[in-house]
C-alpha cells in the first residue's frame, strides 16, 4: 500500500459523506411525513388525543422536522438509534444487533454457495460455447432463479421435510441442521446470475492474445483454464461480490419469514407493518450506508488490484 | 482507458449501420428464446383479453360443500379455491394484473424515465448529466425492498379515505377505486427505483455515439436536438436498452407479486398471483390441495423464466461486445 492508495481511499470515503447525508435527509423526511405516527401505533385502539400528545412530546414528535432531524443525527453520532415501538424495553440497537448477526451469517453462507457453484458453472458454460451444453446449463439454473422463494419454500418443505423427513423445521439456533435448507434455498437461486456473468467474462478472456500465447507455448489445457482463463475472468467478479455484500446485511425477507429465522429480513417486514418508525429508519439508513461503503470497498479493491485506476481516479 | 474508449467508438457505428434482420435471425436460431417469446406473447394476450378468455367470473363464489377446493376437472380446469371460485379464471385475471403492472412500469420507469433521462444525460452532458446521475446514485444506494415496503405500508392506511373520496367525486365505485389506488401505490413505489439501471446503460451508449462523425455532421447541418436524438442516437441506444429492459422485467413483475404476497399490494377480491400463492402456500394447505399452489404458481414462474431466457438470449444477440468478436 503506497501513499497514493491511502489518498485514494480517503477521497472515496469523503465523497460518501454527502451521499449519505442526502439519503438520510430524504428517508427521514419521507418517514416522518408519511401518514400515522408512533403515538397512534403505541396507543392503537386506546387512542386518545391527550395521551397521544404526551407521547409525542416524550419522543419529540411535536417539534419542527429540522429539530427532529438534528436530534436524530446527534443521537446517531452517539450510537443511539432511538427506541422500538414494539419491543418497548429495548433500544433499536439492541433489537437489531442479534438479528444482524443471524442474517449476516446466513447471507455469507448463501453467497459462498452462489459464487462457489456459479463461478465453475460459468466457466464450464463458456468453454462449452457452441454446443447445446452451454444453453442447457445456463437455462436450467435460470429456471431455479425464476421461482420466487415463497413458491420454492413450501415445495421443498413439503418434499424434504414432510415426505422424506431429511430436515427439521423451525428455529433451533443458528448452528443446527435446520439451517441447511434455508441456506440452500437462499444460495442456489443465486448461482444463475453469477454463472451468467462469469460466462460472459470468460468468453471475453478467451479471445485475449495471452490465451493464444499460452496455447502456442504448449501449456496443458487444464493449466490454461485454471491459471490463465479463470484467474483473469475473475477480475470483474470483484464488483459483483462487492455489490452483493450489502444484501447480506439486509437479510432475506422471505426465507427468514417462512423458515422462522429471527433475522433482519423478518424484522424489516415486522417493523414496516406495525410500523416501528425508528427501527425502519435505522434499517434503511444502515442498508444505504452499507451499500455506499461496499462501493468504496469495490473501488479500493480495484485500485489495489489495478494500479492504473489510482492515478487519475478515473472510473470508466 | 484509451483502448477501451476506442473500441466503444468502433463498435457503435457497426451496430447502428447493421440492418435489423440479422439480429432477429440470430434470435430465431435460439429455439429456447423463441419458445419463451411465444409464451410471453400468449401471457400478454390472455392478460389483456382476460374478460373474454376467462371461463367464469373470477369473483363468483360458491361455498356449498363439495364446491370449494375442488381438484382439476373438465368444468374447472385448475379446480376451485377456498371460496369455490374458479382458479383458472383467477389465474387469468392475475395475469391481467401482472400485464398491466409491467406495462405501466415499463412505460413510465423504463421508457419515460430510463430512456428519456439516459438520453438527456448522455447527449446534453454538463450539469444536466451530473444532476441526473447523482440522483440515480442516491436512489441506487437505497435498500429498495424495505423502502418499497415502508412506502406501500404507510400509504395503505389512507386507502379507504381516498377511495370514499373517489366514490363521491367520480364515477368509479368504491371497490374499483380501492384496487386502482393499491395499483397506483405499488407502481408509484416501484418506478422511482426502476429507471436507474436502464438510464445508466442508455447514458453511456449515448455518450459514445454523440462523438461520432455522423452525429457531428447532422448537428453541423442544423438538425434540431430532438432530431439528432430521435434519428441518430436513439437507434444506436435501443439494442442495449432492450437487453437491459428484458433482463429486468422479471424483477419488476416480481415486485408486484411479492408485495401482493405480503398483503401490501393487490389483494382479494381483485386477483394477483401474489395473493393466490399466499393463500395456497401454507404447507398444510399444499399437502392437502397441491393444485392450488401449482396452478397459481406455474404460470407466473414460467413468465419470470421466459423473461430471463429472453433477456439472456438478447444479450448474446444484441450485445456488440460479445457478438463482434
Amino acid at each position: 500500500m503506497g501513499p497514493g492508495l491511502a489518498g485514494y481511499i480517503l477521497r472515496r470515503l469523503l465523497w460518501a459523506i454527502p451521499v449519505l447525508f442526502i439519503i438520510s435527509v430524504l428517508v427521514f423526511v419521507m418517514l416522518r411525513m408519511a401518514p400515522g405516527d408512533p403515538a397512534e401505533t403505541i396507543l392503537g385502539n386506546r387512542f386518545d388525543e391527550e395521551q397521544a400528545d404526551v407521547l409525542r412530546r416524550k419522543y419529540g414528535y411535536d417539534q419542527p422536522l429540522t429539530v427532529q432531524y438534528a436530534n436524530y443525527m446527534w443521537n446517531l453520532a452517539h450510537l443511539d438509534l432511538g427506541v422500538s415501538v414494539k419491543y418497548r424495553d429495548f433500544t433499536v440497537t439492541e433489537v437489531i444487533l442479534p438479528k444482524l448477526w443471524v442474517s449476516s451469517r446466513l447471507g455469507i453462507l448463501a453467497l459462498l454457495i452462489s459464487f462457489g457453484l456459479g463461478i465453475p458453472v460459468g466457466v464450464y458454460a463458456a468453454l462449452a460455447r457452441g454446443t447445446f451444453l452451454d444453453p442447457l446449463t445456463i437455462s436450467s439454473w435460470l429456471l431455479l432463479d425464476a421461482i420466487p422463494p415463497y413458491v420454492l419454500i413450501p415445495l421443498v418443505q413439503w418434499a424434504l421435510v414432510l415426505k422424506l423427513k431429511l430436515f427439521g423445521l423451525g428455529w433451533d439456533g443458528f448452528l443446527s441442521a435446520n439451517m441447511i435448507l434455508p441456506v440452500l434455498v437462499m444460495g442456489l437461486p443465486g448461482v444463475a446470475g453469477v454463472a451468467r456473468l462469469m460466462r460472459a467474462s470468460v468468453i471475453g478472456v478467451l479471445n485475449e492474445d495471452y490465451i493464444r500465447t499460452a496455447r502456442a507455448k504448449g501449456l496443458r489445457e487444464q493449466t490454461i483454464i485454471v491459471s490463465h482463463i479463470t484467474r483473469n475472468a475473475l477480475l470483474p467478479m470483484v464488483t459483483v461480490i462487492g455489490l452483493s455484500l450489502p444484501g447480506v446485511a439486509a437479510g432475506a425477507l422471505f426465507v427468514e419469514t417462512l423458515f422462522g429465522i429471527p433475522g433482519i429480513g423478518q424484522l424489516s417486514l415486522e417493523a414496516v407493518q406495525l410500523p416501528d418508525f425508528d427501527v425502519v429508519l435505522a434499517l434503511i439508513l444502515f442498508g444505504s450506508a452499507s451499500f455506499v461503503l461496499a462501493n468504496v470497498v469495490i473501488d479500493v479493491a480495484y485500485a489495489f488490484i489495478d494500479p492504473r485506476v489510482r492515478v487519475g481516479g478515473a472510473r470508466g | 482507458m484509451a483502448i477501451a474508449e476506442s473500441t466503444a467508438v468502433l463498435t457503435s457505428p457497426e451496430m447502428t449501420r447493421r440492418p435489423r434482420w440479422p439480429a432477429l435471425r440470430a434470435l430465431a436460431r435460439k429455439k429456447l428464446a423463441l419458445v419463451a417469446l411465444a409464451y410471453l406473447l400468449l401471457f400478454y394476450a390472455v392478460g389483456l383479453a382476460a374478460p373474454l378468455v376467462a371461463p367464469y367470473d373470477p369473483n363468483d363464489q360458491n361455498i356449498r360443500a363439495g364446491e370449494t377446493r375442488q381438484g382439476p376437472s373438465s368444468e374447472h380446469w385448475l379446480g376451485t379455491d377456498s371460496l369455490g371460485r374458479d382458479l383458472l379464471s383467477r389465474v387469468i385475471y392475475s395475469a391481467r394484473t401482472t400485464v398491466l403492472f409491467t406495462i405501466v412500469v415499463v412505460v413510465t420507469g423504463g421508457f419515460f424515465l430510463g430512456l428519456g433521462l439516459g438520453l438527456l444525460a448522455g447527449y446534453r452532458g454538463g450539469w444536466v448529466d451530473t444532476a441526473i446521475m447523482r440522483v440515480g446514485e442516491i436512489l441506487g444506494g437505497l435498500p429498495t425492498l424495505i423502502l418499497i415496503l415502508a412506502i406501500t405500508a404507510a400509504f395503505r392506511t389512507r386507502i379507504t379515505d381516498l377511495a370514499y373520496w373517489f366514490e363521491d367525486h367520480t364515477w368509479v365505485s368504491f371497490s374499483e377505486a380501492k384496487t386502482f389506488l393499491k395499483f397506483t401505490i405499488i407502481a408509484g413505489a416501484t418506478v422511482p427505483f426502476a429507471w436507474v439501471g436502464s438510464a445508466r446503460i442508455v447514458r453511456s451508449q449515448a455518450l459514445a455515439i454523440r462523438e461520432l462523425a455522423y452525429v457531428t455532421a447532422a448537428e453541423a447541418m442544423g438538425a434540431s436536438t430532438w432530431r439528432v436524438i430521435g434519428r441518430h442516437i436513439l437507434p444506436g441506444v435501443m439494442p442495449l436498452f432492450i437487453v437491459g429492459l428484458s433482463g429486468s422485467m422479471a424483477g419488476m413483475a416480481g415486485a408486484e407479486v411479492s408485495l401482493s404476497y405480503l398483503g401490501l399490494g393487490i389483494d382479494p377480491p381483485a386477483a394477483s398471483f401474489g395473493s393466490l400463492i399466499s393463500e395456497a402456500g401454507f404447507i398444510r394447505t399444499f399437502q392437502q390441495y397441491p393444485h392450488l399452489l401449482l396452478g397459481a404458481a406455474t404460470p407466473v414462474v414460467l413468465f419470470f423464466y421466459a423473461w430471463n431466457l429472453l433477456g439472456d438470449a438478447l444479450v448474446d444477440v444484441l450485445e456488440p461486445r460479445l457478438n463482434l468478436r
